[in-house]
């Protein structure tokens, strides 16, 4: 109900609005960009441009629960064009993970083994085994059928396990 | 069993889409086929490490970053000055 209210502020130009999305969403946004781009100042920077966006493009708003799909479309285009310019300049992806030394080194492999894979295999794990998205949901941002959605998530968890190896043989 | 067929089973399985009945009956065939078995578990602890990460952490610096940044590109967005260190912490009183 929230953001139903606020997203027909923002079209009608409420200067309240942007803020109230923002804490809606941005901690999501950030998360998906930090997965996505594998370090913190491209994520800050992509989830700013998210928002923009979002103002930019109010007037194409609709509350009908469709928003969440196009805030992750916008996201996910921000991102692409960021990792096309990472191509180029090479830049490191930052160390993101904290805690127990075991579990610490374990999710370092599994995220960088996550950033190798190829981007057609790696959304669909961001979108519907961290994100917790719905293969539905997922395949509309992705505009691809959800058959095909999980087609690309089941081989994409395979060639995770595979690149993972046998850490992945012992019980979590 | 089919190739086809043990794949599909075995991606429903470590995804946790398998119905509790069928997973029975795909746990106890896997207990026979040590091939299956390790299929078996090295896909579902691939996809319950990828499930249980709590991913990157959002902190309050990236929260006003990412305000600023909004800010300095006119948005109408007001940062918000973080809390004081003093009122984080409710100490109690003695005496």
């Amino acid at each position: 109900m929230a953001e139903k209210r606020w997203l027909t502020a923002l079209s009608e130009g409420d200067p309240n609005a942007l803020g109230a999305i923002y804490e809606l969403y941005g901690e999501r946004i950030f998360r998906y960009t930090f997965r996505m781009l594998g370090n913190r100042t491209d994520a800050e920077d992509a989830t700013a441009e998210t928002f923009l966006r979002v103002v930019r493009r109010s007037a194409e708003l609709r509350a009908d629960g469709a928003f969440r799909t196009w805030l992750f479309r916008i996201a996910r285009n921000l991102c692409i064009d960021k990792l096309r310019q990472h191509k180029l300049m090479e830049l490191p992806p930052d160390a993101q993970y904290s805690g127990a030394e075991e579990r610490t080194t374990l999710r370092v492999t599994v995220h960088q083994a996550l950033a190798d894979l190829p981007l057609e295999y790696r959304e669909p794990l961001i979108y519907c085994d961290l994100e917790e998205m719905s293969a539905k949901e997922a395949a509309d941002i992705l505009k691809i059928s959800v058959p095909a959605l999980k087609s690309r998530l089941y081989r994409g968890r395979r060639a995770l396990r595979d690149k993972l190896g046998s850490a992945m043989e012992r019980t979590p | 069993m089919n190739n086809d067929l043990f794949k599909k089973l075995v991606d429903l399985y470590a995804g946790h889409e398998l119905p509790s009945e069928l997973e029975q009956e795909v746990e106890s065939a896997a207990a026979v086929d040590s091939t299956m078995l390790v299929e078996m578990t090295t896909m579902r602890n691939t996809v319950d490490t990828l499930q249980g990460d709590p991913g990157p952490e959002f902190t309050e610096e990236s929260y006003q970053r990412i305000l600023m940044k909004l800010y300095a590109r006119g948005a109408a967005i007001q940062p918000k000055a973080p809390s004081p260190a003093h009122l984080q912490y409710h100490l109690p009183i003695q005496g």
